[in-house]
C-alpha cells in the first residue's frame, strides 16, 4: 500500500508542475516564486551583534539580538525580542580631576579605588549584564483602526525595568494618513550596588578612621531601593505626501518620577576660600576631600517634537532625515539632526549616516560644587549632579552601513558609526583651572546583522 | 465617483461603463462582464492614469468575454462549435487556449474537458431531486471527449454536434491578462489587484507595503475573519458553488460532472480555493482538486499551495 500511496503522491506533484508550466506557456509569462518575506505563516528572525567601545578603556559593551517576527495574515503580527548587554569598563564618576592623587569609595563601600593627578576620575567598578525580552502583538480592528499592545521586561545586577504599552492607529484618506496615539507605563525597580546613596551626602572615606566608624558613617548615607515609573504619551501622523515621499510627525510627552538619581555618581567640592588650596578639593573635618553623591529632582516632564521625511528617488536610492526637539522641566534643550541615503548597488546597498547632537544643560547641572555651596554640609541647593549626560554637550555620528540581498528573504548587513562628543561649561578657577574638566568622548561601534 | 467613457465598438454586449471612485493615489475602478462584478484597485497611480487603466481593463475584459463567451454568434468559440465536423482555422489567442486545454485534458487523465458541457442538457442543478437517465447521460457521452476531436494547430475539426466551452478557464485567463497587462503599462512603484467575482491576482503588495484586504462574501471561512481576506502578492481563484447541485436519497449530487462517466463525481466539496503564482493556475487547481472528490485536499496537499476546501 505504502508504495501505490508514493507513486500517487509524486505523480501529484508531477501534474501541479506541468500544470504550472503549461498555465506559464499561455500566459506568456515566467514562473515566479510566490513566496517571500512578509509572507503569512512564516516566521522572520533578525539576529545582530553590536559591539560598541569608547576610547581611553572607558565603556565597551557587547550586544547581541534576536528579533522573531511571526506574520499571520499580512496584518497581525506577533514580534518577540531578546537582547542580552555586556558592559566592562569605567565611567566618568562625576568628580574633577585633581594635581594630587584622588581615593574614592567603591559604590559597595567595601573597598576603594585611587585616581593618579590630573587624570579623570572614573569609575571602574563599573560592569553589568543586562537581559531585555519583549513581545509586541499588532492587528487591524477593521478597515479603518488598528491596535498595538507590548510588554517590556529587563533585568540587570541592580536595576529591574518593565513596560507595558499600547497604541491604537486611525487610517483615512485610503491610508494615505496614520493618526497613531500611544500610551507605555513602565515601573523601574533600583537596586543599586551597597543600597541608595543620601542625595548631596558626603561619600564616606575611610582614612585616618577605624573600619567601626567608616562602616557607621557609610551607614547613615544609605537609603534602601527605590522604585522609578514613567508615563508616555505619544501621538503622530504619517502622511503618505506622493509616490515618493512619505512624512511623519510625532509629539511625545514623558512623566517620570520617583528616584531618577544615578547612584554612582558625585561631585567635588572645590576650595573657594583664597589661600593655597583655591581651586583644589575641599578638605573636610576628617582630613579627606570632601566629595558628594548627587542628587536629581524626583519628578521630570519631557515633551518631544518629532519630523521625518522619507523620499524615494526614481533610481531606488532613498533619502531620510529627521528632526528632533526635546525641552524638559530640568531646563535640558536638545536637538537632533539625522540624515541618511542609500545608494541601491544592484543587491546591495550602501547607507552613509550622519548625525548631529546638540544639549543645552540641566539647570541643576554642576561640574563642581565650591565650598560654599557646600555649606559646611547644609548645602545651598537641593539638587545638583556632575553627570556629563546632563551637562552641555554636542555630538557628531559619522557612519555606513552596507547591506547586501541574497533574496526576498535573507540578508547580511554591517554597520560602523564614529561618535566625536564634546562637552563644555565653567572652567574652573584657581588650580582647577588647569584640569581638563571636558574631556572628549570618542566611540565608535560596529554592528553585524542577518535576517532571514 | 467618475464614469470612465468606453466606446460602444468597444463594449458590444453594453455593460454599464466602469465607474472610478478613490482619491490621492488610491483608486477603485468597478464594472461587469462574465456575469460577475470586476474589480480593479490601483495603489500609487494618479488619477488620469487611474481612468486609463480602468478603461484599458474593461476594454479588454469585454473582448475576452466576447471572444471566449460561447453565447455570441459569429466569434472564434461559436464558429468551431458550428463547424459541423470542417476544419476550423484559430488564431494566435484561440491557439494558445486549445494548446493548454488539451494539456490540462492530458494532466488530469480525461477529467478536465471543455467538450463535457453538452452534458448540461442532462443535468439541471437546481437543488432538486430530479436525476437523469442513465441512458440520456450515456448517449450524451457520445459527444463528450477530447480525444473525439482533431486539433492540429492552427486547425480544429470539431465532429458536428460537438462543443468547446470555455467556462472552466476563461475569468482566471481573464483576470492574469488584465493583470499582467496592467503591470507593464503602469508606472514603477505603482501596485494593482485585479478581482472578477472573486478570482482575483495582484502585482504585489500595496504601495504601503501592507496586504490587499479583499471582500470575499461566499467564502467566510477561509481568513477567520468574516469576509475578508488579505494577500501579498500572487492570486487567488476559487471552485465550485455550494447552491448548484441535486439532492436524491440523502445523496448529493455536485454540478462537478466527470466527463469520464456523464455522472457528478463522487464526494465533491462545496468549493476549493487556492492560492498560486497565477489566477489561471490557482483555478486550474482547484478545477482538479474538485475532481478528485474525495482526494481533493490531498491532491493540493501535493502541490506546495495554499488552499481551503469546504465541504
Amino acid at each position: 500500500m505504502q508504495l501505490i500511496d508514493h507513486s500517487n503522491n509524486s505523480k501529484s506533484k508531477t501534474v501541479g508542475r506541468a500544470l504550472a508550466a503549461a498555465t506559464c506557456a499561455l500566459l506568456g509569462v515566467h514562473a515566479t516564486g510566490s513566496l517571500a518575506k512578509g509572507q503569512p505563516g512564516e516566521w522572520d528572525v533578525e539576529t545582530a551583534l553590536l559591539v560598541y567601545s569608547e576610547t581611553d578603556d572607558r565603556v565597551q559593551a557587547a550586544e547581541p539580538v534576536i528579533s522573531a517576527t511571526r506574520n499571520f495574515d499580512g496584518e497581525r503580527k506577533l514580534n518577540l525580542k531578546l537582547v542580552a548587554d555586556t558592559l566592562t569598563g569605567a565611567s566618568p564618576s562625576g568628580a574633577t580631576p585633581s594635581a594630587l592623587p584622588q581615593t574614592y569609595t567603591s559604590p559597595s563601600g567595601n573597598g576603594s579605588y585611587e585616581i593618579a593627578p590630573g587624570e579623570a576620575p572614573l569609575d571602574d567598578t563599573f560592569k553589568d549584564t543586562r537581559v531585555a525580552v519583549s513581545a509586541n502583538w499588532e492587528a487591524p480592528i477593521n478597515r479603518d483602526y488598528a491596535y498595538s499592545v507590548g510588554a517590556y521586561g529587563s533585568k540587570e545586577y541592580d536595576y529591574l525595568s518593565t513596560a507595558v504599552n499600547a497604541s491604537l492607529s486611525r487610517y483615512l484618506n485610503n491610508k494615505n494618513t496614520t493618526l497613531t496615539g500611544g500610551l507605555s507605563l513602565g515601573v523601574d525597580l533600583v537596586d543599586p550596588v551597597g543600597g541608595a546613596p543620601v542625595g548631596l551626602s558626603r561619600m564616606p572615606l575611610n582614612n585616618n578612621k577605624s573600619q567601626a566608624d567608616f562602616d557607621q558613617e557609610f551607614a547613615a548615607t544609605r537609603d534602601s531601593d527605590d522604585t522609578k515609573t514613567m508615563v508616555d504619551a505619544l501621538f503622530g501622523v504619517t502622511q503618505v505626501i506622493n509616490r515618493q515621499t512619505l512624512m511623519q510627525f510625532n509629539y511625545g510627552i514623558s512623566y517620570s518620577s520617583g528616584y531618577l538619581t544615578d547612584p554612582y555618581k558625585i561631585l567635588s567640592v572645590i576650595d573657594d576660600a583664597s589661600g593655597s588650596n583655591y581651586g583644589g578639593n575641599l578638605v573636610g573635618g576628617d582630613g579627606n576631600p570632601v566629595y558628594l553623591y548627587e542628587q536629581r529632582p524626583d519628578t521630570r516632564l519631557k515633551h518631544s517634537l518629532y519630523w521625518q521625511t522619507k523620499y524615494m528617488l526614481g533610481n531606488g536610492d532613498v533619502m531620510d532625515g529627521s528632526y528632533r526637539f526635546m525641552i524638559d522641566d530640568w531646563g535640558i534643550t536638545s536637538h537632533t539632526l539625522d540624515l541618511k541615503y542609500r545608494w541601491q548597488l544592484g543587491k546591495s546597498y550602501l547607507e552613509p549616516h550622519f548625525r548631529y547632537y546638540l544639549q543645552s544643560e540641566a539647570d541643576f547641572y554642576k561640574r563642581y560644587l565650591t565650598a560654599s555651596e557646600y555649606n559646611s554640609g547644609a548645602p545651598v541647593m537641593t539638587d545638583a549632579s556632575a553627570d556629563y549626560r546632563l551637562g552641555e554637550m554636542t555630538g557628531l555620528t559619522f557612519g555606513a552601513k552596507w547591506g547586501y540581498r541574497f533574496d526576498d528573504d535573507r540578508e547580511l548587513a554591517i554597520r560602523a558609526e564614529y561618535l566625536i562628543q564634546t562637552n563644555d561649561g565653567d572652567q574652573g578657577f584657581g588650580s582647577l583651572a588647569s584640569q581638563d574638566l571636558y574631556p572628549d568622548t570618542n566611540a565608535m561601534w560596529l554592528q553585524l546583522s542577518y535576517s532571514f | 465617483m467618475n464614469t470612465i467613457t468606453v466606446s460602444a465598438k468597444d463594449n458590444p454586449a453594453g455593460h454599464p461603463l466602469p465607474q472610478l471612485r478613490g482619491g490621492q493615489l488610491s483608486w477603485q475602478g468597478r464594472f461587469e462582464a462574465m456575469a460577475s462584478p470586476c474589480e480593479i484597485l490601483l495603489d500609487g497611480v494618479n488619477r488620469r492614469d487611474a481612468e486609463q487603466a480602468l478603461a484599458f481593463a474593461a476594454r479588454e475584459t469585454w473582448r475576452l468575454e466576447r471572444t471566449f463567451s460561447r453565447y455570441v454568434s459569429g466569434n472564434p468559440v461559436d464558429r468551431i462549435n458550428r463547424g459541423k465536423g470542417e476544419p476550423v482555422t484559430v488564431d494566435d489567442e484561440m491557439a494558445l487556449m486549445l494548446d493548454y486545454a488539451a494539456q490540462c485534458h492530458d494532466l488530469s487523465d480525461g477529467r478536465f474537458d471543455i467538450t463535457s458541457g453538452v452534458l448540461r442538457r442532462a443535468w439541471r442543478f437546481d437543488g432538486s431531486s430530479h436525476l437523469p437517465e442513465q441512458e440520456e447521460t450515456d448517449a450524451l457521452l457520445d459527444l463528450v471527449g477530447w480525444d473525439k476531436l482533431s486539433w492540429q494547430r492552427p486547425q480544429l475539426i470539431l465532429p458536428e454536434g460537438m462543443e468547446i466551452d470555455f467556462g472552466g478557464i476563461g475569468k482566471e485567463y481573464a483576470v492574469d491578462r488584465v493583470l499582467l497587462d496592467l503591470k507593464q503599462s503602469l508606472p514603477e512603484g505603482s501596485s494593482v489587484l485585479v478581482n472578477f467575482g472573486g478570482d482575483l491576482a495582484c502585482s504585489g503588495p500595496r504601495t504601503s507595503g501592507k496586504a490587499w484586504i479583499v471582500g470575499v462574501e461566499d467564502h467566510q471561512k477561509l481568513s477567520g475573519r468574516s469576509g475578508t481576506l488579505s494577500l501579498y502578492c500572487g492570486a487567488l481563484a476559487t471552485s465550485g458553488d455550494s447552491r448548484r447541485y441535486l439532492l436524491k436519497n440523502g445523496v448529493r449530487y455536485s454540478h462537478i460532472l466527470d466527463p469520464r462517466t456523464g455522472w457528478p463525481v463522487p464526494d465533491a466539496p462545496h468549493s476549493v480555493t487556492v492560492a498560486a503564482p497565477t489566477c489561471t493556475l490557482a483555478g486550474m487547481l482547484a478545477t482538479f482538486a474538485m475532481l478528485e472528490g474525495a482526494e481533493a485536499e490531498h491532491f493540493l496537499e501535493q502541490q506546495d499551495v495554499q488552499f481551503w476546501v469546504q465541504r
